[in-house]
């Protein structure tokens, strides 16, 4: 097991940044971290990071316990912060191999692996540039590619995609997925859901401190993604449509400018049946219409938006 | 390699860039060659206990203690720098304590005053060779006031660091720092002859204690009065430090 953490619980005066927090990521995986603005994901980084102590709970990182021994846990994990890190006035080619002395990494080593990840990064051109010349995306890669310079079991992300383009990004991410396949475990944390769709092995949704769900993006789907969305574009407005379809049952229908009407339904088919009997029947013509499985982001949505409701 | 030497390693590799080197020669030699004969008209020669020296000798000897202060007061500014650009939580999730990162800059502070020291003492050498009064106290005292000025400056440079948060409020206050660190010692001029309250002011300012304490040991002038400046700098530098210490361990992350 690479990260394995017992309500976890972090509080800031009254503010609860983190509410009870229970993780098993095992080894080689890719683990995503989803939640909103302040939901807790940079917090519990730092946590699992050992940058801050949590208030009260237990953390063990790659079998050690994280609380007692956080040098020995720091030695074997890197962390890509939310925050860009640099060193202005050290050109990249320098940055990387001062990265690297920094984490005792041999002379020859420091040298192989600078002209490997120059190549694989993309900072050729840049790669005798100040880091404080250099643009926010090409900050951001040669701060990802700063922390493959040295050996590690477990990464950390925390946003690491903020500012790439969109190649840079998609190349990002399959080197990632080279390294997980190679064993390395990767605690992932994006707002990008296609990103993490696209990379993670496992997800978790977090939301005011606390995880909602974890699961891998297809279960997570099937669990909480049963519902279709049926989208219909009409070709002119019909004001008495909205009280015809708030007849049918076991679905939620909303009407978007009034010609789109979006309905949400787990009997889908039943639902689309009805609702184009209605429309057959008034004579309303359909421009478009599509059916949808319900992606992973209106999941998170849908996640997010409950547990903000003040019930909650 | 230690975790401490890694990090020193890398904090000179930080602050001993071209533009600081050029800035930690050229300023203390502009002064040295330019105001030092330039204002031989105005100051003809400044008595230091018994021996009387030309000012040329006086501001070359006083640049030493100018520039431990200047160039600590930089290499403090490295955890400023830490904070703004990341730095200092990316190191701290790496292989280091934080006393590491605490140690690593006091021992680069110590080592770029020494480098500092010494670059100003051979430059400014020629223009004080014929009033050096070489003893076995001489070495002992440029190293004790290179070490003990460079810890109190650069924990000046480091408490500013930790208490500050915006550039606008930094640079306000170490500029003011340095202003009246410079410009109020005995640095550039002698205490005597000058008005009271600016003479008082001299005593005020660690800077002045440094000097003398330099001059004691180039030009052979110890007596009681640096030996109660010595044991005054070694004091404020040691509390400062430990307050420094104080709040680079509490730093927020």
């Amino acid at each position: 097991m690479s990260i394995k953490s017992r309500s976890l619980f972090k509080s800031y005066g009254d503010l609860v940044a983190v509410n009870g927090i229970d993780l098993d990521i095992g080894s080689g995986k890719i683990f995503g971290f989803l939640g909103p603005n302040g939901a807790g994901k940079s917090t519990t980084i730092k946590l699992l990071t050992t940058l801050v102590p949590p208030s009260r709970g237990s953390i063990e990182i790659l079998g050690i316990d994280a609380i007692k021994n956080p040098l020995d846990v720091r030695k074997r994990i890197g962390v890509v912060l939310q925050q860009p890190s640099y060193e202005p006035n050290l050109s990249v080619e320098k940055s990387l191999e001062k990265y690297g002395m920094m984490w005792d990494v041999d002379k020859k080593t420091r040298k192989q692996r600078t002209d490997e990840l120059i190549d694989v990064f993309d900072l050729g051109e840049i790669r005798k540039k100040k880091n404080e010349d250099l643009s926010i995306g090409q900050r951001r890669r040669v701060q990802v590619a700063r922390e493959f310079m040295h050996e590690m079991d477990l990464l950390f992300m925390d946003e690491p995609t903020v500012g790439l383009d969109p190649s840079a990004r998609r190349n990002l991410l399959d080197y990632l997925k080279d390294k997980a396949k190679a064993g390395l475990t990767i605690f992932y944390t994006t707002h990008v859901l296609t990103e993490a769709e696209y990379l993670c092995d496992e997800i978790a949704v977090i939301n005011k401190g606390k995880i909602l769900a974890v699961d891998t993006p297809d279960q997570l789907k099937s669990t909480f993604g049963q519902e279709k969305t049926i989208k219909i574009h009409l070709t002119n407005k019909y004001d008495d449509l909205v009280s015809l379809l708030l007849g049918i049952s076991g679905c939620r229908i909303e009407f978007d400018t009034g010609t789109n009407i979006i309905i949400q339904s787990s009997k889908a088919e039943i639902v689309l049946s009805q609702v184009l009997s209605i429309l057959i029947e008034n004579n309303i013509p359909i421009e478009d219409l599509s059916a949808l499985p319900t992606t992973l982001e209106e999941i998170f949505l849908r996640m997010v938006k409950d547990t903000n409701a003040p019930n909650n | 390699m230690h975790p401490t030497i890694r990090l020193v390693n890398r904090n000179l590799t930080i602050s001993l860039n071209p533009g600081f080197v050029v800035w930690q020669v050229m300023f203390p030699i502009v002064y040295i060659f330019v105001a030092g004969f330039a204002y031989t008209t105005l100051i003809d020669s400044v008595k230091l206990g018994d021996v009387s020296l030309d000012y040329p000798a006086f501001i070359a000897s006083g640049m030493i203690g100018f520039n431990i202060m200047n160039s600590t007061l930089v290499s403090g500014i490295i955890i400023w720098n830490d904070r703004r650009h990341g730095m200092f939580e990316q190191i701290l999730v790496g292989p280091f304590k934080r006393s590491h990162y605490i140690l690593s800059n006091v021992y680069t502070i110590a080592i770029v005053g020494l480098i500092s020291a010494t670059l100003i003492t051979s430059i400014g050498f020629p223009l004080f060779f014929k009033s050096t009064h070489f003893n076995l106290l001489t070495i002992p005292f440029l190293i004790f006031a290179s070490v003990v000025g460079s810890i109190l400056f650069g924990s000046i440079a480091s408490i500013i660091s930790t208490r500050l948060r915006s550039s606008e409020g930094f640079n306000v206050i170490i500029n003011t720092v340095f202003l009246f660190f410079a410009f109020v010692s005995t640095a550039f001029y002698p205490a005597q002859g000058a008005p009271e309250p600016l003479a008082t002011g001299f005593y005020l300012n660690p800077l002045t204690y440094l000097v003398d304490i330099i001059r004691a040991g180039i030009f052979g002038t110890f007596n009681e009065f640096v030996m109660l400046e010595m044991i005054v700098l070694v004091s404020v530098a040691a509390t400062l430090f430990v307050i420094a210490i104080n709040l680079l361990t509490k730093l927020d992350l």
